[in-house]
């Protein structure tokens, strides 16, 4: 039994941690919202000089070959100060579909520059009035010879270099027909900036007009694009997880740390049961979430049988307890709290954009339901019927 | 990161399991697992049980070899309470001697006290209670107002205790007393081993909410303790006190484990029981809100787990097990809550007219008892908050 992160990952993490306070911590994620990107720029080429992007890319195509669980450090660090980005799109999403499911000219086409940090990619799945359910996608990838000419609007789409495009090869239900398309920047393609309620989001409109891209572009087989990415979903929420447990280790600190110093009533308000029980209920929330989405990383890294009920498990939970705690971290401050002055509201706004960000903890929730096999058929005893 | 067991830990566990299915009382074997009510029944069907862990090596597992121990590792021990949840095992009754007294014995007792006590714990054949609480001392047990005062080669000890475990069924009782007044609250304050069958002590039942009796009041006029009965130094019972707390190292793998298996009855009912002909594990909101259950209560199983490792690397429990206790118990409280809020009407109904053959409904009295027990969740909290997060301690204290 050893339930904890190895010395070479804790010994990361204090690198990144080391890093990205040099750089100014939060101020990556202030920076960007006035509309400055050159420290952002500058912190992800940072970032990528210390390894992180190589992580997960195997050796063959200049990465370092490690797991889920080599990048909770990253994700938690980056999580802790807000950086603005697609890491977890790209890094664990992206990159384990293209390593299982990519040709070989894909994989030497996108993973050494996703490991040099040149090349990011996020995923274009949700349409406008549309759910996140299999059957909502109208998005079309018309065949035409060698080529697929796509035609759609996607939205709510993270900024990157390449797209990770969601769209209908053939009829069918319950995700069958659609396929996965890499989608490069080209003709066709354009981008409208949304505004969303985090602002250290880089989110667009895509729309996409007769692209035109290779067939060869289908990461997996065409047809089975929902199936793999299902399979995708689960080593990005145990990401995000992580990423949200360290938003929410930040948080506790900060709430903490002014309780003891804020003084009210001629005493620091954490001496306080109101304040202190309060905090410690966060702390609760952070352990718990923490526990959660180191398991769900390593039930990925090691395609455990429960990894399904286990990651949904990290990102339902993380997800609504994340909210909470920004929160609770509002209310500790009082007013400072709710100004823009004070870290307190970046973390609000980046929880919510997380609750509804490629799915929903309902739906979460139901994927623990069906990862544990929850049915009345699987009963052994007699049903007892009442009313 | 690794969960799994070593080859040693799992030989450990089958010879466990196979000592059990030799050894557990006939009843408990049919699926019978009523504990006698009749209070003389009930400890001697008790004790016996613990003279079966005793002869088979399974009573005190991790104690020291010279006193009839195994040396169990700390996953050994975590293991030995897995297997204990999973066949149901009547409780120990003498869980307050074996897991707290008799280490304390050992570590800081005379040499006559450990001669005179700690095989008779280990056998049975002396049961154990602590005396701590009073009806003005629960969380704070600096308020304690019993005495003990001298007189001659003896103590005169008087005053009540209150909430005192198996102190119907116990032979001795591991007491605290003032034994002087001091500016520090946590001086003047000794630990007796008290002889509880003598004319100065009385026990009453106080019956729970549940119906149970597991606590009694014990009233003291003028019971007699010796020199030889104090342990430590006297007035240094505080620091006896702590050691002793530091002994439980394992305890709360117990409430763990029960907790993970309460939730697997939870699931097994909501698969068995229909309302209006869908089974309520089907129900969309049942389902919803019993997925959200399932993971507070894995992440406080998975927690539990950190923790151990955190122990295992420093050789030592810390404030963690606060944590892992808060976690516990407030999860058990509402598991029961929901488990009977989705029988609808049944939910209301007891004993045989109850929907299944495990009465919810008894659970949830219970449970109210565990997030007071042992300390109540605001005492939890307060030691979290000031140990783990540094916030300061409360006025007065």
């Amino acid at each position: 039994m050893d339930f904890s992160l190895s010395e070479d990952q804790e010994m990361f993490r204090g690198t990144l941690r080391k890093y990205l306070n040099h750089v100014g911590g939060t101020d990556v994620a202030r920076e960007f919202i006035k509309g400055n990107t050159t420290l952002v720029d500058e912190v992800s080429t940072g970032l990528a000089e210390l390894g992180s992007t190589a992580i997960p890319v195997s050796e063959e195509y200049d990465g370092l070959g490690l797991g889920p669980l080599d990048l909770v450090p990253f994700f938690e660090e980056s999580g802790r100060v807000l950086v603005p980005g697609v890491q977890a799109e790209t890094l664990a999403l992206a990159v384990p579909l293209l390593e299982k499911y990519g040709t070989e000219e894909q994989k030497k086409k996108y993973l050494p520059g996703i490991a040099s940090g040149s090349i990011t990619v996020t995923l274009a799945w949700l349409e406008a009035g549309k759910s996140y359910g299999p059957d909502e996608i109208t998005c079309l990838a018309r065949q035409e010879g060698d080529d697929l000419i796509l035609d759609g609007v996607k939205m709510l789409v993270p900024h990157g270099d390449v797209y990770l495009v969601l769209a209908k090869t053939a009829e069918g239900i319950g995700g069958e027909g659609l396929s996965l398309i890499l989608v490069d920047q080209t003709e066709g393609i354009t981008t409208r900036r949304l505004n969303v309620l985090d602002e250290t989001q880089y989110v667009v409109e895509l729309t996409m007009d007769q692209v035109k891209v290779p067939k060869s572009q289908v990461l997996g087989a065409v047809g089975q694009g929902w199936d793999v990415l299902q399979e995708g979903l689960l080593s990005f929420n145990a990401a995000l997880s992580a990423m949200m447990v360290g938003a929410m280790d930040e948080i506790v600190s900060m709430a903490a740390e002014y309780s003891k110093i804020r003084i009210q009533f001629n005493q620091p308000i954490g001496r306080f049961q109101a304040i202190k029980h309060r905090i410690v209920n966060m702390k609760l929330d952070l352990e718990t979430a923490r526990s959660l989405s180191y398991y769900a990383n390593w039930a990925v890294e090691n395609q455990t049988a429960d990894r399904e009920a286990a990651v949904y498990s990290a990102r339902s939970f993380t997800t609504e307890a994340f909210a909470r705690l920004a929160a609770d971290n509002i209310q500790i401050h009082g007013g400072i709290g709710f100004t823009e002055e004070i870290d307190c509201h970046l973390f609000l706004k980046r929880a919510r954009y997380y609750q509804n960000y490629l799915g929903s903890v309902r739906k979460s929730r139901e994927r623990i339901a069906e990862g544990l096999d929850w049915s009345a058929k699987k009963s052994e005893r007699d049903v007892v019927s009442i009313g | 990161m690794n969960f799994t067991f070593t080859k040693q830990e799992e030989a450990f566990r089958l010879e466990l399991r196979s000592w059990l299915e030799e050894n557990l009382p006939d009843g408990w074997k049919a699926g019978n697992r009523e504990l006698p009510r009749d209070k003389g029944e009930y400890s001697k069907f008790l004790r016996q049980w613990q003279r079966t862990l005793y002869e088979g090596g399974w009573a005190a597992i991790s104690w020291p070899k010279a006193y009839g121990g195994r040396e169990a590792t700390l996953m050994e021990e975590i293991i030995y309470h897995q297997e204990m949840v999973r066949i149901q095992s009547p409780p120990l009754v003498n869980y307050v001697g074996i897991h707290m007294v008799a280490p304390t014995l050992m570590q800081m007792g005379t040499e006559e006290q450990k001669r005179n006590f700690i095989e008779k714990i280990l056998t049975g054949e002396h049961v154990w209670s602590q005396g701590y609480s009073e009806p003005n001392a629960g969380s704070d047990l600096t308020a304690i107002e019993t005495t003990a005062v001298k007189d001659g080669g003896k103590w005169v000890i008087n005053g009540q205790k209150v909430w005192t475990s198996f102190a119907h069924v116990s032979d001795f009782c591991f007491l605290l007393a003032k034994t002087g007044q001091s500016e520090k609250k946590h001086e003047g304050i000794t630990v007796f081993l008290l002889d509880m069958n003598q004319p100065g002590v009385e026990t009453r039942p106080i019956i729970q909410m549940d119906g149970k009796q597991e606590f009694n009041e014990v009233y003291l006029t003028d019971a007699i303790a010796y020199d030889s009965d104090v342990v430590g130094e006297v007035g240094k019972g505080w620091a006896v006190l702590i050691a002793l707390m530091l002994h439980e190292r394992s305890g709360i793998a117990a409430q763990v484990f029960t907790l993970e298996r309460q939730f697997d009855d939870l699931v097994e009912m909501a698969k068995q029981v229909k309302i209006d002909g869908v089974p309520l594990v089907e129900d969309p909101i049942v389902r919803n809100k019993m997925a959200g259950l399932y993971a507070r209560i894995r992440g406080a199983l998975l927690t539990y787990y950190r923790n151990i490792t955190h122990t295992l690397k420093n050789g030592r429990p810390g404030p963690e097990s606060s944590l892992d206790k808060l976690l516990v118990s407030e999860l058990t409280k509402e598991l029961f809550e929901f488990a009977i809020a989705i029988q609808d009407h049944h939910g209301v109904m007891t004993e045989e007219d109850a929907i299944s053959n495990k009465s919810w409904q008894e659970g949830y009295l219970s449970s109210f008892g565990v997030t007071i027990g042992g300390g109540t969740s605001e005492v939890q909290r307060n030691t979290i908050g000031e140990r783990i997060l540094g916030l300061p301690k409360d006025l007065g204290r």
